[in-house]
C-alpha cells in the first residue's frame, strides 16, 4: 500500500481513475465569472431588493445553481461542476470580490498562482465594479464613513491583523449525514414542520422559507446533471459509457431529493450540495469531514446486498476526491500572502471514535487512505484521527504512509482534542464527533458554525511597539498605546508588562471590528443553504450567521508565539541574567536593523525554541498563553460562541513577518515569522525528541481552535522498517503527553531545490504547507525558499 | 606515535584496566539523539573518547584522544583573532593553522568566542549524574519504541569506571543499554559491566593476526578472547564488522569470519558499509594520517557480501 513514488500510481479500472486525474491535473486555473454575473444579475433588479435579506441570498444561489453552465467530463463517476472551467474558481463580487477584481489585470501576469481570463471575461467582471463598489460586506461593518474608510484601509495593510470574515464565513462540516438520510424533500418537510412556531413576515420565518427555496434549487441543481445525462446517453455510441451514463442520471435524479438508496447516490448527493455550499458564501473549509463514517452503513449494505464490492467503491472515492481539486480559490494578491498555495480547506477525516467514544476506524477509512495515497493531490486535506486505543494495524498503515513519504494525512490526536471541547462547551458526545474543517480547526460535525479562521492577528508587531512606547520603530506616530520607555524598564516585567497592554489593546480592537464585520454578515449576506445542513438553524428558525447552529465559536489565530517567546528570552538572558547589554542599547540596535554584526551573531547565538530547553522553552509557552488569555477576557462573538485561539499561521508568518520590524533574538526586519508552533528555520539543532519535548510543554487543551505542529524528516531516516517504527516511537510519545496535531512532511531538499530552478520538472510535488498540501510551484518565491530552509531532521 | 593530535593523550594503561581520567567523569566527543543504527527503538548514543586501536580507515579521528582537543575548520575562519584575545594561553597562532597544541588545554574559551564557529571543541568532560540527567531527556521515547541508551567511541570500556557510575543510574529507570565496543579491553573490566548491560555490539573486524596488526595498530588475539568470553558468558553479543573496501571484505576474511562466529555458537552479522566522512575531519585535527579514502578503495558488493556469509549459515543485516 505504501507508494515511494506516489504519482501516477494505477487505481484500478482500467486507468480511468489516472486519467481522469490527469485530465484534472493537467488542466490550467482559470477565473469563472458565471457566479459573479448571475449574482449581480439578480441584485441588480430594483425589485429583488424589496425582499427580506435571506430570501434574497437563496433566490440568487438558486439563480445560479440554475443556470451556470453544467459538463459531464469523458469517465466521469461522480459528476458536477463548480465552474464553468475543469479547473477553476469564482468571484464572490458582494464578499471580497472587489479587491480581487481590481486585481483583474494582474491575475494572468502575476508570478504566483496565476489564473487564466480572457479580455471579454475580464470586461465582463469590470462592468460590475461600479454596482458593488459600495455594496461588498466589509463596506457595511461600519457605519460612519471616517470608521469605514479607517476600517478598509486598515483591513488592506493589514499590518497588525486581518480579519478574513469580510470574505465570508464557511468553514464549517455540514450535515451530509443527513442530507443523504432525507433528501433535500426530507428539509423541505422539516422545515414546513418548523413555520408555524414562527410568526409570519418575521426574520425568522424567512429564513425557513429562504431555507425552502435553496433547498429546492439545490435539488433542481442536481436533476439538470440528471437530463444531461441521459441525453448524453442517447446520443452515446459505446454502450459501455452509455450504460455508465444511464446510470449516473438515475443518481443524479433520486439520492439528492429524496434520499440516497446507496453509496454511489450518497456521493453524488454530497458532491452537489458541496458545489451549492462554495457558491453561496466564502468558497473555503467546507468540509466533508467524517466520510467514512457517515458513509459507512451504504457501503455495508450495498456490499451485503451484492450491489457493490470494494473496488468500485474505491473507484466511486477516488473519482469524488478528484472532483474537489476542481476548485481554487480567486484570492487578491494581499489575499494570497496569507493564504497561499491554491487551498480550498476541504478537510476529509478518518479514524477516530464514535459518539460513544468506542474506535470507529473501519473498510472506508483504509479505502479512504488508500485512495489518498495513490491520488496525491492538491484537494481534498486529508486527515486521520488517533487515539490511545485505536487498533495497532490503522496506526501502523498511518506511520507506513507517512514514513513513506505521502506527507498526507495530517495526524489529530482525540486524547486531547476531545477534552479541549469539552472545555470550550461541547458537549461529550458531540466532541468525539469532531473533524477539523480548513487547515486543522476542530469542530463538531455538522454541529458547530464556527468561523474558524475569523482573523489573524500579528503577535511579534506587539512586541516592537512594547519596546517603543506604543510606536512601530521609525516611526513618529504611536499606533498603540503609551506604555513604559524602555529606558526605564529595570525588570523583566516591566518588558512583560508593556507587551501585555500592547496586546490587550491591539486585541480589542480586532474584536471590536470582528464583531462589527460579524454584524455585516448576518445582515447583508445572510446564508440559508449552509444553515439547512447544521443542527440547529432550522429547529431555532435562526440563520446561521445569526447564532442559529448548535456551536457558535469564532477562532483567532495567535501568528508567530515561537518568535516573540524567542526574543522574550533573548533579552531576559542579555539584559536581566548576563547583563552583556542594555535595554536601550538592544531597542537602538533593533531600529538600526541590528547593523552591528558582533551583536548581531550574539543574539543570533543565543538558545532558541525547539532544543529542549526549559528556561527557552517557557517563553514560547507564555507569549501563547497570554494571547490565549487576553482574547478570552474579550468576550463573547455576537453569535453567542466564545473566541478560540488557534496557533497556526497559514502563510501569514511570511507575510507578517515581511512588515515587522527587527526582534531581539537576531531576527533582522522583513524575516518570515516560524509557522505554527515550529521552531524558526533551522533554530532546532537536536534532532526531533528534543524538538518533541519542547513542543509538549504546551498546554494545547487550552488552544481550541487548533494548532499546526510541522515535522519534517529526509527521506532517508525514515527508510524501511526501523523508520517507520520509529516515527511510530516518535509520534506515540508526542501523543501520549499531550501533542495535538501532528504533520509529518518527507521531502528531499535537493528535489526542493531542483524544483525550485527547474519548476517544469516537478509539476505537481506536493509539499506540506501549514495545514495543508499544495503543489511546490504554486508557493510564492519566499515561500519556497522557506519550504527548503526548514530543518530537515535526521537521525544519525 | 603517528597522530598529531596525540600529544596529549597516552595511552590507555591496558594492563591495569584502570582509566587515566580517575573514575567520575569521562570525556565524550557527542552526544546522538534519535540515533536510529545503534541498537534497536528510539536511542540516545553517547560517543566516549578515546580509543586503544588506531584503524586505517577510522572514520572518526576525532574520538582517538582521550581528552578534549580543539579543531579547527580552515575553510570557516575569517582571520578576525577574536580568539587570539580571548586565549588565556596565548595557544593561537596567526599562519595557516591557529592552534598552538603544546600550550593548549583545550580549555574551550577560543570556540565559545569564536562566532564563525571555526574552532570547535570536540570532547566535553562530564560528571555522571549530569550524563544520566541529559540521557533521562529522552526516556519517553525509549519506553514507546523499545528504545534506550548506547556507548559507542571511541572505545568505551576505555572509560569503565565511569560507566559502572552511570549505567546503573539509568537502570533503575529501565532504560536498555546497549555498548558498542571494539573488543579491545582488559576481561576484568568487562566482568562486572556485562551485568549490567542489556546488549554488546562487538567489532570483528580482521582474522589474519598480522594484518589486523597493520591495518588497526592492535593485536587481534585479546579481542578474540574476549570474543569467546562473552559468547560463552553474555546472551545478547551481537557480532558487527565494519565492511572496509580490500581490507575487511576480502572473502577470505568472510570466510574466516563466518567461521569464527559459527565456532562461537553465533547466527549473524551486522555489516557497517566504508563511508569516507571521516577524511574530512583528519585536517580539523591536523592529523598526519593518510586518508584512507585517497586510496580509490572499491567497496565489495555487498549482495556478494550476504552470499558468502550465507553460504556459511550467518545472516547479514547490512546497515544503508
Amino acid at each position: 500500500m505504501s507508494s515511494s513514488t506516489g504519482n501516477g500510481r494505477k487505481l484500478g479500472e482500467g486507468d480511468r481513475i489516472g486519467r481522469l486525474k490527469a485530465s484534472v491535473q493537467n488542466a490550467p486555473y482559470a477565473v469563472c465569472t458565471e457566479r459573479a454575473l448571475l449574482w449581480t444579475d439578480y441584485f441588480q433588479k430594483t425589485h429583488h431588493r424589496q425582499k427580506p435579506i435571506a430570501i434574497q441570498i437563496a433566490e440568487a444561489l438558486r439563480q445560479v445553481l440554475l443556470q451556470k453552465s453544467i459538463t459531464i467530463y469523458p469517465d466521469e463517476l461522480i459528476v458536477g461542476n463548480f465552474t464553468s472551467k475543469r479547473v477553476g474558481g469564482s468571484i464572490y463580487p458582494e464578499l471580497h470580490g472587489v479587491p480581487v477584481m481590481l486585481d483583474l489585470f494582474r491575475l494572468s501576469r502575476r508570478k504566483t498562482n496565476p489564473l487564466r481570463i480572457t479580455p471579454k471575461e475580464m470586461r465582463q467582471l469590470m462592468a460590475i465594479i461600479p454596482f458593488w463598489a459600495f455594496r461588498f460586506v466589509a463596506f457595511h461593518a461600519y457605519r460612519r464613513p471616517l470608521e469605514k474608510i479607517r476600517f478598509i484601509a486598515n483591513q488592506l495593510r493589514a499590518h497588525f491583523y486581518l480579519i478574513n470574515e469580510c470574505g465570508g464565513i464557511s468553514h464549517l462540516a455540514p450535515d451530509y449525514e443527513k442530507l443523504i438520510r432525507m433528501g433535500t424533500d426530507g428539509i423541505k418537510a422539516q422545515v414546513e414542520a418548523s413555520k408555524p412556531y414562527s410568526a409570519e413576515g418575521s426574520e425568522s420565518r424567512h429564513f425557513l422559507e429562504a431555507v425552502a427555496i435553496a433547498a429546492e434549487g439545490l435539488a433542481l441543481f442536481g436533476e439538470r446533471y440528471g437530463k444531461l445525462a441521459t441525453d448524453m446517453a442517447r446520443a452515446e455510441s459505446d454502450p459501455r459509457r452509455r450504460a455508465e451514463l444511464e446510470t449516473i442520471a438515475g443518481v443524479c435524479s433520486r439520492g439528492l431529493r429524496h434520499g440516497a438508496a446507496n453509496f454511489h447516490e450518497a456521493l453524488q448527493a454530497i458532491f452537489f450540495a458541496q458545489i451549492a455550499i462554495n457558491l453561496e458564501s466564502l468558497d473555503n473549509a467546507v468540509s466533508p469531514g467524517r466520510m467514512d463514517q457517515y458513509l459507512y452503513p451504504y457501503y455495508v449494505r450495498d456490499l451485503s446486498e451484492g450491489v457493490l464490492d470494494r473496488e468500485t467503491a474505491k473507484s466511486l472515492v477516488a473519482a469524488f476526491c478528484i472532483k474537489l481539486s476542481e476548485i481554487i480559490p480567486v484570492f487578491s494578491q494581499q489575499l494570497i500572502n496569507f493564504h497561499g498555495g491554491m487551498f480550498n480547506g476541504q478537510v476529509l477525516t478518518v479514524g477516530g471514535t464514535d459518539r460513544s467514544g468506542k474506535d470507529a476506524v473501519n473498510e472506508l477509512s483504509y479505502i479512504f487512505l488508500e485512495v489518498m495515497n495513490e491520488l496525491r493531490m492538491r484537494q481534498p486535506n486529508f486527515h486521520a484521527r488517533v487515539h490511545a486505543d485505536a487498533p495497532p494495524e490503522y496506526h501502523q498503515t498511518l506511520h507506513t504512509l507517512l514514513a513513506g513519504g505521502s506527507n498526507s494525512p495530517a495526524l489529530y490526536n482525540d486524547d486531547v482534542i476531545v477534552p479541549a471541547m469539552r472545555h470550550q462547551g461541547y458537549t461529550l458526545e458531540d466532541a468525539r464527533d469532531y473533524t477539523a474543517v480548513g487547515c486543522v480547526e476542530p469542530v463538531s460535525q455538522g454541529k458547530s458554525f464556527a468561523s474558524t479562521d475569523a482573523a489573524l492577528f500579528n503577535l511579534p508587531i506587539v512586541l516592537e511597539m512594547a519596546l517603543n512606547q506604543g510606536r512601530r520603530f521609525g516611526s513618529p506616530i504611536r499606533t498603540g498605546i503609551a506604555t513604559r520607555p524602555v529606558s526605564e524598564m529595570t525588570h523583566m516585567d516591566h518588558v512583560l508588562n508593556a507587551f501585555e497592554a500592547q496586546l490587550k489593546e491591539m486585541l480589542g480592537r480586532l474584536v471590536r471590528d470582528l464583531r462589527a464585520v460579524e454584524i455585516a454578515n448576518r445582515k447583508h449576506h445572510p446564508t440559508p443553504l449552509t444553515s439547512m445542513l447544521l443542527k440547529g438553524c432550522i429547529e431555532s428558525a435562526t440563520c446561521s450567521t445569526a447564532g442559529g447552529a448548535a456551536y457558535n465559536f469564532s477562532g483567532i489565530q495567535c501568528v508567530a508565539p515561537i518568535d516573540v517567546g524567542d526574543a522574550l528570552y533573548a533579552i531576559e538572558q542579555s539584559v536581566f541574567v548576563e547583563k552583556r547589554m542594555h535595554l536601550r542599547q538592544i531597542v537602538a540596535l533593533l531600529k538600526r536593523n541590528i547593523d552591528d554584526s558582533q551583536a548581531f551573531a550574539y543574539l543570533q547565538g543565543l538558545a532558541k525554541f525547539g532544543n529542549d530547553d526549559p528556561a527557552v522553552d517557557r517563553w514560547s509557552v507564555y507569549a501563547a498563553e497570554t494571547f490565549e488569555k487576553t482574547l478570552r477576557e474579550l468576550g463573547d462573538t455576537t453569535r453567542g460562541g466564545a473566541y478560540t485561539t488557534g496557533l497556526y499561521s497559514v502563510t501569514a508568518h511570511e507575510f507578517f513577518g515581511r512588515i515587522t520590524g527587527a526582534l531581539p533574538h537576531g531576527r533582522k526586519k522583513g524575516q518570515a515569522f516560524a509557522s505554527g508552533i515550529s521552531p524558526g528555520n533551522g533554530m532546532d539543532r537536536k534532532g526531533p525528541t528534543a524538538l518533541l519535548n519542547s513542543v509538549n510543554r504546551f498546554d494545547f487543551k487550552r488552544f481550541a481552535n487548533g494548532i499546526n505542529f510541522n515535522i519534517k524528516f529526509d527521506p532517508h531516516t525514515l527508510r524501511g522498517d526501523t523508520g517507520v517504527a520509529a516515527l511510530g516511537g516518535l509520534l506515540k510519545t508526542y501523543f501520549r503527553r499531550g501533542g495535538m496535531q501532528a504533520q509529518v512532511n518527507v521531502v528531499d531538499p535537493d528535489v526542493l531545490i531542483q524544483a525550485r530552478k527547474n519548476p517544469r520538472l516537478y509539476p505537481n510535488l506536493l509539499v506540506r504547507v501549514s495545514g495543508y498540501s499544495a503543489y511546490f510551484n504554486d508557493l510564492s518565491p519566499a515561500m519556497k525558499d522557506e519550504v527548503i530552509r526548514r530543518t530537515c531532521l535526521s537521525a544519525g | 606515535m603517528e597522530f598529531g593530535m596525540s600529544r596529549s593523550h597516552g595511552l590507555h594503561n591496558m594492563e591495569t584496566g584502570v582509566t587515566p581520567t580517575g573514575a567520575v567523569s569521562a570525556v565524550v566527543f557527542d552526544i546522538q539523539r534519535f540515533s536510529l543504527h545503534d541498537g534497536p527503538g528510539i536511542r540516545t548514543t553517547v560517543f566516549l573518547k578515546g580509543c586503544p586501536l588506531r584503524c586505517v580507515w577510522c572514520q572518526n579521528p576525532e574520538s582517538n584522544g582521550m581528552q578534549p582537543e580543539i579543531a579547527f575548520y580552515r575553510e570557516r575562519c575569517v582571520r578576525c583573532f577574536d580568539c587570539k584575545a580571548i586565549c588565556p594561553r596565548g595557544a593561537i597562532l596567526s599562519g595557516e593553522w591557529r592552534v598552538d597544541y603544546d600550550r593548549c588545554n583545550a580549555c574551550g574559551e577560543c570556540c565559545t568566542g569564536c562566532r564563525q564557529q571555526a574552532l570547535v571543541l570536540v570532547g566535553k568532560r562530564w560528571d555522571s549524574a549530569s550524563l544520566a540527567r541529559e540521557l533521562i531527556k529522552d526516556l519517553d521515547f525509549y519506553r514507546d519504541s523499545g528504545g534506550g541508551v548506547t556507548f559507542s567511541g571511541g572505545e568505551p570500556m576505555m572509560q569503565v569506571d565511569f560507566l559502572m557510575q552511570v549505567i546503573p543510574n539509568l537502570r533503575a529507570r529501565g532504560i536498555h543499554i546497549n555498548l558498542e565496543t571494539s573488543g579491545a579491553f582488559p576481561w576484568s573490566a568487562m566482568e562486572q559491566l556485562m551485568e549490567m548491560t542489556d546488549l554488546i555490539y562487538f567489532d570483528v573486524k580482521l582474522m589474519d593476526p598480522v594484518l589486523h596488526l597493520t591495518h588497526t595498530r592492535s593485536d587481534n588475539r585479546m579481542i578474540h578472547d574476549n570474543f569467546r568470553r562473552l559468547s560463552q558468558g553474555f546472551r545478547g553479543l551481537q557480532p558487527r564488522m565494519p565492511l572496509i573496501p580490500g581490507i575487511t571484505d576480502t572473502e577470505r576474511n568472510l570466510i574466516e569470519t563466518a567461521r569464527f562466529l559459527k565456532t562461537n555458537g553465533h547466527k549473524s552479522i551486522h555489516c557497517l558499509p566504508y563511508h569516507s566522512f571521516g577524511d574530512a575531519k583528519l585536517a580539523r585535527i591536523q592529523s598526519n594520517r593518510e586518508p584512507f579514502g585517497k586510496r580509490n578503495p572499491v567497496a565489495a558488493d555487498p549482495q556478494w557480501v550476504t552470499a558468502i556469509f550465507e553460504k556459511e549459515g550467518i545472516d547479514v543485516v547490512i546497515y544503508r
